[in-house]
């Protein structure tokens, strides 16, 4: 299994590994163009939520402008 | 509160400065990348400036950015009203449309804000917040009247974000508030220091003791007077509370300093998400810790509006994280923010700021609003403190406070004569937001 680090250059732990993959899921499912409106609402809700938390703990940073984010 | 639940971030807060260095570099190359790729103000700044994002090597590198001013900002809305051209896409992108202020009289900055924008600016409010020692358990009340100033928007969404039950105040009268903070049980009371002692005089008036009431914290913004030591004293005085300093600005959307329980003095910057230098005001050039100098801000939150290199006005003078025990690796602002860099007024001579003078009027708890009142006769500048006492102040007593005053200004201003005089009940301004106390009526001010 492919080793992954954060923006500091350290190992991700397990349960980062967990939130960046919940994260990444969050976001491919964003970018449908099928999802009834309350279902669009709560992913997207779900995944700023995730942003927060890959961007503070240093895992991720970038924009969600283009997933209407 | 054990060690472990003080940081609402342990993992950046506690950050050595080199590893918080690395973690700052990563996310200053991203933005300039997206700056550079989405932003057509930053398309040409950069242009201009010769910058490339692939020229960030060390975070020493930052000083090849151009710096962006209020002045370019508004020059910008001006060639592409209404937002101008820092943003990266236009308001079909946003779900927030927010303003400055306007205490200043000048035309207020635009700005927008994405889900993901709003989500983060509640985000900094957290860490402040948790900080203070804010936790799910209290009920909060925001006396804020929730209009298109930005203020304590995010403060609301980050208690929410942390579970607190949360009182929106809203618009109403301050004996409204007074009574409605008491019949919900509040434990945190968030506003301007201004506004804070306002809610006090108010209680007073009513009979209420608020130093009996719940309230164990006042989480205070807008106004530097949050750390001005006498004002916090007399605050956290007549509230029987504790007073945390926070400073956040419409550009950024949100805060970027807070102080922590263990107040040391001053206000650590939030650098994960920030980069904040100080600079001397009359150049570029960086000033060293325990230096005066402007606060200079580059936000990784904001990604709509990118924010690189903004000089704020503000007055700051940073120290070390060492300063101060709680253990976040994160740099302080000593004193908070001191005011702006161009609220220093010269009277005949002597430098006068603002926030020395209010520091010397907080001293006397019977003081309910004061005026610092500039003018000018022929060639000769006055400089008077029109101040209000509480409004059973006798005649022999006032005479005492006024000549307390009037020695104690001049010792703190090179002898300069303040004239000291009284205005009677209500006749002075009161404020909710911020407070605008000094007015400077000279036709052409002299370094003002």
């Amino acid at each position: 299994m492919p080793t992954t680090t954060d923006l500091l250059g350290r190992p991700t732990t397990p349960l980062e590994d967990e939130l960046l993959d919940l994260y990444r899921r969050c976001k491919a499912l964003l970018e449908g163009d099928d999802l009834a409106p309350c279902v669009r609402a709560g992913v997207r809700a779900a995944t700023v939520g995730l942003w927060n938390v890959v961007n503070d703990l240093g895992l991720e940073h970038e924009q969600l402008i283009d997933l209407g984010a | 509160m054990g060690a472990g639940d003080q940081y609402w971030n342990p993992k950046t807060e506690t950050l050595g400065r080199d590893e918080l260095a690395v973690l700052q570099l990563a996310k200053l190359r991203r933005l300039c990348d997206w700056a550079a790729a989405r932003s057509p103000f930053y398309q040409r700044s950069f242009r201009e400036a010769g910058f490339a994002p692939e020229q960030l090597k060390t975070l020493d590198d930052l000083r090849r950015l151009p710096l962006l001013t209020r002045d370019q900002w508004m020059a910008s809305q001006g060639e592409a009203p209404p937002f101008g051209l820092l943003p990266v896409a236009g308001r079909e992108a946003a779900i927030r449309w927010h303003t400055t202020s306007g205490t200043t009289g000048r035309e207020p900055i635009r700005v927008l804000d994405t889900t993901k924008d709003w989500a983060w600016q509640a985000e900094m409010w957290c860490y402040g917040l948790w900080g203070f020692g804010v936790r799910p358990a209290d009920t909060a009340y925001v006396a804020f009247g929730y209009g298109s100033f930005i203020g304590f928007w995010g403060l609301h969404y980050g208690m929410e974000k942390m579970g607190v039950l949360n009182v929106p105040g809203g618009a109403q009268t301050t004996e409204g508030r007074v009574k409605q903070l008491l019949d919900f049980g509040a434990t945190v009371v968030a506003s301007t220091p201004t506004y804070a002692l306002r809610l006090a005089q108010e209680a007073e008036r009513l009979g209420v003791d608020l130093a009996a009431s719940p309230v164990r914290r006042l989480i205070l913004s807008g106004e530097p007077a949050g750390s001005i030591p006498q004002t916090k004293a007399l605050i956290e005085r007549l509230w029987g509370a504790k007073a945390g300093d926070t400073a956040g600005m419409t550009e950024i959307g949100t805060i970027m300093v807070f102080e922590c329980t263990h107040q040391p003095g001053g206000t650590h910057i939030i650098e994960d998400h920030y980069l904040e230098e100080v600079l001397d005001p009359a150049g570029d050039q960086p000033v060293g810790y325990g230096e005066a100098g402007e606060r200079v801000v580059t936000s990784f939150g904001r990604g709509i509006i990118p924010l690189l290199r903004y000089r704020t006005a503000d007055l700051v003078a940073k120290v070390p994280a060492s300063r101060c025990t709680c253990g976040r690796g994160f740099d302080l602002y000593e004193g908070g923010i001191l005011g702006r860099v161009d609220d220093m007024k010269l009277v005949r001579g002597t430098n006068v700021y603002p926030r020395a003078v209010e520091g010397i009027v907080r001293e006397h708890p019977g003081i309910e609003e004061f005026q610092l009142r500039l003018t000018r006769e022929g060639h000769f500048d006055r400089i008077a403190l029109r101040v209000e006492p509480a409004a059973d102040t006798s005649d022999e007593a006032w005479a005492d406070m006024a000549e307390r005053l009037a020695k104690a200004l001049a010792e703190a201003h090179e002898g300069l004569r303040f004239e000291v005089e009284r205005a009677g009940p209500g006749e002075l301004p009161r404020f909710e937001l911020k407070a605008r106390r000094t007015v400077d009526q000279r036709d052409t001010p002299i370094g003002g």
